[in-house]
């Protein structure tokens, strides 16, 4: 098993196929990594809004306390 | 026999706190996993003698393959756990499997596409596999506008888990079709479907490559049905403290 | 309890409603005619191209015919209440289901394929094509009529339903273009066509066991919730 180009350049061209392989290869790689970050953003949104809203509660708690 | 281990799985909670412990590992395998076979596969591996370079799209379009149609009958199986035992856990994977192996699909069909521009001459052939992954993709857009076609969630969950299952009889039914149909307009001289009997240097790689899809497709999957998890538990308990823990560790690390 | 409870009944039923709309019923079929004719419009009046490629527009015509019409199977029953009674009653829910189908089938599938000779005129089919053509047609507008109806009993309860309906069904209607269109082609190509035709009609005995249950479990959920 040895590497299979000489050079970079080589590597990306792959003899004349290399838009293509590299084309699908960048656009695996995008949707593969999307669809793991986006998951994580969604969780990080999730967090600050159940914060948000349980500071609501407590604030809504504390006014009430104190109107009575 | 004692099924209180299947049940236990169905508990949001125990499934949240369960993958938090070992998630990262597997995402750090599934990264490994598909850097290696990714290199191995773009660098190290011998070209093919009829198709030269273009053949190593096959390394991220046969994994994207398999998992597309893994993943259907994955969502289906959770539908149908949904149904039988009411377990809402397995609905809420069922609903996360759906745009993830649609965009799977799309995945196998585009690196197929661009795979068969150099080695074909076009982008587009209607072959038998081609198009039953084309038919499986218009599956999963009717499973996922199914979801959120309902008010109620339970009714779409539950419709969604139907026609998941519909779908999953007519998969076998639709290949075969597909096969028949394509054997009888096949132009005599091009083989499209061939599979390749490959030399183990070549094979080997595709393991791996197969192995890491797996092992993201898992990682993926755990993900969203977490944060769909914290989404409909979040008046529970469990979630608040959960928030609560998160939030004054970030204060902390502020101050 | 007699098996056929109450299927004859809900046969004659929607037999009687459509009979009272009976527009409503010469619009598929219109529309199927009036479309094969868009056909020669829009790509060539060739016959011998035509020809090539008629079985394949009549069927898809049918297909699409067929969805058109899709929408009202359960849409007026629900909406006055009988679907919820039909539900509710002690008989088995499939009676009813595949009392309507039939009906559907009657009143959509029944015409078209005894219209298809029209579209083959039009199309110049080949004289072998005609008898096959008609016999695939039979065979499969009835497992049509019955996808038909999941779709329809899926978004039955839904505003816009005709659309997602449309959606949810073309792909399980895949195979059967595929073996209904190979009837016609297998006979003008002077092949045995008995072979596709009898693919079909397994089809249609799959599809009249499995999908009145499918129906009936999705009418339960997506009506009386």
């Amino acid at each position: 098993m040895n590497f299979q180009f000489d050079t970079v350049s080589q590597l990306l061209n792959m003899a004349g196929h290399g838009i293509y392989v590299w084309t699908a290869v960048l656009v695996t790689l995008a949707l593969v990594a999307w669809l793991i970050i986006n998951p994580l953003l969604q969780r990080r949104d999730v967090f600050k809004e159940i914060a948000q809203e349980v500071s609501r509660e407590q604030l809504r708690q504390h006014a009430n306390r104190e109107s009575v | 026999m004692n099924w209180n281990w299947f049940y236990r799985m169905g508990s949001p909670r125990w499934f949240y706190e369960s993958t938090s412990r070992w998630l990262p590992w597997l995402g750090t395998l599934t990264f490994v996993l598909l850097a290696v076979g990714l290199v191995w596969g773009l660098a190290f591996a011998p070209q093919d003698a009829k198709q030269g370079n273009s053949f190593r799209i096959i390394y991220l379009h046969v994994p994207a393959s398999f998992l597309a149609l893994a993943g259907y009958f994955l969502m289906a199986t959770a539908g149908a756990i949904g149904l039988i035992w009411k377990m809402k856990l397995s609905y809420m994977v069922m609903k996360c499997a759906a745009p993830l192996g649609a965009v799977l699909t799309f995945l196998a069909l585009f690196t197929g596409a661009v795979w068969g521009k150099p080695t074909w001459g076009s982008y587009w052939v209607w072959d038998a596999r081609v198009t039953s992954m084309l038919i499986l993709l218009f599956l999963y857009m009717g499973v996922l506008a199914l979801q959120y076609a309902f008010d109620s969630k339970d009714v779409g969950n539950k419709a969604s888990a139907i026609l998941a299952l519909v779908g999953t009889v007519n998969i076998p039914i639709i290949y075969k079709s597909v096969d028949w149909w394509f054997t009888l307009h096949q132009p005599a001289t091009i083989s499209f479907t061939e599979a390749p009997s490959m030399h183990p240097d070549m094979f080997q790689p595709l393991l791996v490559m197969i192995l890491g899809f797996y092992c993201f497709y898992a990682v993926a999957l755990i993900l969203s049905v977490r944060v769909e998890i914290l989404n409909r538990e979040r008046k529970t308990g469990w979630v608040r403290n959960l928030v609560k823990q998160s939030t004054d560790k970030s204060l902390g690390a502020e101050l | 309890m007699a098996y056929n409870m109450g299927f004859w009944a809900f046969l004659r039923r929607d037999l009687q409603l459509i009979n009272r709309r009976r527009g409503e019923v010469a619009s598929p079929l219109i529309f199927f005619i009036m479309a094969a004719t868009f056909v020669p419009l829009g790509i060539t009046p060739d016959s011998e191209l035509l020809k090539n490629i008629a079985p394949g527009i009549i069927w898809v015509m049918a297909l699409l015919a067929t969805l058109l019409s899709a929408d009202s199977l359960f849409a007026s029953d629900y909406h006055d209440g009988s679907l919820e009674q039909m539900i509710i009653s002690p008989q088995l829910l499939v009676m009813p289901v595949l009392g309507k189908v039939t009906a559907h089938w009657l009143t959509t599938g029944l015409p078209l394929t005894l219209a298809s000779p029209v579209l083959g005129l039009l199309l110049s089919l080949p004289t072998a094509g005609y008898l096959p053509m008609m016999a695939g047609l039979a065979v499969g507008t009835g497992c049509l009529s019955l996808l038909a109806a999941l779709g329809a009993a899926l978004t039955v309860s839904l505003q816009k339903g005709g659309l997602l309906l449309t959606l949810i069904v073309m792909p399980l209607y895949m195979p059967v273009i595929i073996f209904g269109s190979a009837t016609a082609q297998y006979s003008i190509q002077g092949l045995a066509w008995g072979g596709p035709l009898a693919v079909l009609g397994a089809m249609l005995a799959i599809a009249i066991a499995l999908c009145p249950l499918a129906i009936a479990s999705v009418l339960r959920l997506t009506t009386i919730n």
